[in-house]
């Protein structure tokens, strides 16, 4: 065998085996070392990292992909169903990027975590949801895929509802629960709808065969499932209710790796959704709404971590845009630029909400910068990164996104909500930023902040480094699948980088009016609209449970109760008979005129009818 | 002795420290909440001296609805306050008393000045008992209890009714 796919398949599988270790050291019955999930979990993670660099060289230097079929698990005559594990451009750049973000976040839980007696099982925990992270990226076919999505999904709800003696938080896990299955169910369809018609999951036959045909419902089942498990409009809310998680978690699952599987799956199936342009539409308008829909609801929100999620989710909105324009390399672009930034923006939120003795509360903060300098210059980078500063991480994927979309002859409408969510990303930024690291601390001196520990400065460290240079990194070595528009007005290559500055200016104008405070409250309306998140929650999980009691009440007791007893059963009767007898016994009068004129009727009667 | 009924003057208080926590959520600087927390209790001042009780509940009222329009949606509630976001999330550390009888004798013996005093403790639980259960009988209104708060200990030489929960609670932060 040709040593550099030998060496590329064997890396590979190395990755599996160093990340699937520990947690089968977690089997054994003796007693675990309190330190197992340093020694252990971090360590796996940080070679497979560096393990997982070897197969990237390879992909950038040769252009090496590898599909490596490990097992033939359950095949009939006509349908397959093996262990398979694509590696291509996708999979190939996701993996370091993924391991890297996963290795510094471990790092920063084992200080945010160490007051916790059950540190090992919190890192067992994220370590198997990264192993079913790696499966879903890495799959060859849909079942394999549909393992690991489901797998993320169990580990988002055990890592939501970590501190489960807390009631929000098993609301928030079972809400995320709810919200992702509804969003199976369009995978499932989608499953079934390809096993039936395109007769393999294998995805290599079902872009073959499905060259013809009509794909209009399997792919709007696909744009369901990305819509529950990406957190777009409509299936939302369950976003910013899994911030009751450790910030470890918020910042890998809800930010980085997870939140993103939804648009990895379209990103995945963009040779079925090339030419159906319904759904390259559906694509576009949704990602739109979301993206404007969250970014209004981040400008009012007064928990960082909120905000930040409120963030990630406008974000994803964005990268459904880019799928919708047919852009998906443009899309996994931003996918990696945004792992980078967000989880660094995670990090230093959880840094300073332990620092102030788990105040999560922006209007508490202040003054950060000269008391956690380090943690709050990479807040201001990761937000820079955020908005789309040129030459930051951000910048080339977001602004590429926003040329494409200004140079594309689709939907003005969404290219307005797009550009007004780009404003808005700005002002929501600079609105953290003024509030937690400017002005003066507000918030009692009750223990003294510092920067000194390596196990919460080098994550960051590391996170930042990527911030700035991944964008660069990654445009550079990577030969785009789709020739970019190169050539546009200038109106429109600067459309982003004038409205995201546009944003910044108002932002600063608002914080000079926040200050000098003209009157106690604001514009109730447009406030209220904003900080209840449009009153989507409000509704929809008071209207969905009260129709639901509502219906099985009227089933209980009209369909059941009412029917079988009163309309059809015993009462019925009673009810056609009643009238019957009580004239009956009304005719008994005891009147002796009465009997003889029956009597007289009844004989006359039977007379006529017997001649 | 409080009733289940507020006085007039624990609903006015009642309004203006919470009407007091949502202007310091609308206004986050100190200097400027400061300003408006004074034009706040200058509002309220000036009718303070109210003798009419129809006219102070009318004000009351009238106070009670502005609150309601003008209130805050998302009010800053103190992170371990109810509603606060690190709110009972150490319960599930919480682990009851009881779970040390079931320690294997191993474990015991790691202990054993602890495990000897707390036999003690126990036989002067089992003595005890009774006389509590007494005296809450005793002191218990015939419709069942009015507060949840427990009564004191009456008699010189008496332990407080239940005090083995109250002694055995587990710590307000376990981690």
């Amino acid at each position: 065998m040709h040593p550099t796919s030998l060496m590329m398949t064997s890396s590979l599988i190395i990755i599996f085996v160093i990340l699937t270790y520990p947690v089968l050291t977690t089997l054994s019955p003796r007693p675990q070392d309190p330190h197992w999930a340093l020694s252990h979990v971090k360590t796996a993670v940080k070679l497979a990292f560096f393990v997982s660099l070897l197969p990237l060289f390879l992909f950038l230097n040769e252009g090496l992909e590898t599909i490596i079929t490990n097992w033939n698990w359950m095949n009939t005559a006509t349908f397959d169903i093996n262990i398979s594990l694509k590696f291509d451009h996708y999979s190939v750049i996701f993996t370091p990027i993924a391991l890297y973000v996963t290795w510094s976040i471990l790092e920063f839980a084992s200080w945010y975590m160490h007051a916790d007696p059950d540190m090992n099982r919190f890192f067992k925990y994220l370590l198997i949801f990264l192993i079913t992270m790696i499966i879903l990226v890495t799959a060859n076919n849909m079942f394999q895929l549909f393992i690991g999505w489901e797998g993320v999904g169990i580990m988002s709800f055990l890592l939501i509802g970590w501190w489960h003696g807390r009631a929000d938080a098993n609301t928030a896990a079972l809400q995320a629960v709810l919200y992702n299955r509804i969003g199976d169910i369009g995978l499932i369809f989608f499953m079934a709808w390809v096993a039936m018609n395109l007769n393999s999951w294998e995805m290599q036959q079902m872009f073959a065969v499905a060259k013809d045909m009509d794909l209009t419902y399997p792919l709007l089942g696909l744009i369901i499932a990305a819509t529950g498990k990406s957190a777009q409009f409509g299936l939302h809310p369950w976003l910013p209710s899994a911030m009751e998680g450790p910030t470890p978690v918020s910042a890998l699952l809800h930010s980085s790796t997870m939140v993103v599987a939804g648009i990895f799956l379209l990103i995945r199936m963009s040779p079925l959704m090339e030419n159906n342009q319904t759904a390259l539409t559906t694509c576009l308008c949704l990602g739109a709404l979301t993206t404007l829909f969250t970014a209004t609801c981040a400008l009012t929100q007064n928990d960082i971590k909120k905000i930040v999620a409120f963030s990630t989710s406008s974000q994803l909105g964005l990268m459904m845009v880019t799928i919708g324009l047919n852009q998906p390399q443009l899309a996994f672009l931003h996918i990696c630029t945004h792992a980078f930034f967000k989880a660094m923006l995670f990090l230093c939120s959880g840094s300073i909400i332990h620092s102030l003795n788990d105040e999560q509360d922006i209007r508490k903060m202040g003054g950060m910068h000269r008391l956690t300098p380090f943690t709050s210059s990479c807040l201001t980078i990761g937000s820079l990164a955020l908005t789309g500063t040129p030459f930051l991480a951000g910048f080339f994927s977001k602004d590429a996104i926003i040329e494409a979309l200004n140079t594309s002859y689709l939907n003005a409408w969404a290219l307005a909500l797009t550009l007004l969510a780009t404003s808005f990303t700005a002002v929501y930024s600079l609105r953290v930023i003024y509030f937690v690291s400017m002005g003066h601390p507000r918030f009692n001196p009750l223990s003294p902040i510092n920067e000194n520990n390596p196990t919460v400065i080098n994550p960051i460290k590391r996170l930042a480094w990527g911030s700035i240079i991944a964008g660069l990194l990654i445009t550079s070595n990577i030969i785009p699948i789709k020739t970019p528009i190169m050539s546009m007005p200038a109106v429109l290559k600067l459309a982003a980088l004038t409205v995201t500055i546009l944003g910044l200016l108002l932002a600063l104008e608002l914080a000079t009016l926040t200050n000098k405070q003209f009157k106690p409250t604001p514009t109730l309306t447009p406030h209220h609209f904003s900080n209840m998140l449009g009153f989507f929650p409000t509704i929809i999980h008071r209207l969905t449970p009260k129709l639901n009691l509502f219906l099985g009440q009227a089933i209980a007791s009209q369909t059941i109760d009412q029917t079988w007893l009163e309309k059809s059963g015993p009462k019925a009767l009673t009810n056609l008979n009643l009238p019957m007898i009580t004239t009956t016994s009304n005719i008994q009068q005891g009147l002796i005129k009465t009997y003889l004129s029956l009597f007289l009727l009844t004989l006359t009667l039977a007379l006529l009818i017997s001649y | 002795m409080a009733s289940a009924y507020l006085t007039h003057q624990q609903k006015v208080l009642r309004l203006y420290k919470k009407s007091l926590r949502h202007l310091e959520s609308w206004c986050i600087f100190r200097d400027k909440y400061r300003f408006y927390a004074c034009m706040l209790r200058a509002r309220f001042d000036e009718n303070k001296n109210e003798k009419d009780m129809v006219k102070a509940t009318m004000l009351l009222k009238a106070g009670e609805e502005e609150f309601w329009t003008n209130q805050h949606p998302q009010p800053y509630i103190f992170p371990d306050s109810p509603g606060g976001t690190s709110y009972e999330r150490y319960e599930c550390y919480k682990v009851p008393e009881w779970v040390l009888e079931h320690w294997h004798p191993s474990e015991k013996a790691m202990y054993p000045d602890y495990f000897a005093k707390r036999e003690q403790w126990k036989k002067l639980r089992m003595q005890s008992w009774d006389k509590e259960v007494a005296q809450l009988e005793a002191e218990t209104p015939p419709g069942g209890p009015r507060t949840e708060a427990l009564p004191p200990a009456r008699k010189e030489g008496d332990l407080p009714p239940l005090w083995w929960q109250f002694v055995t609670r587990p710590r307000e932060r376990p981690t």
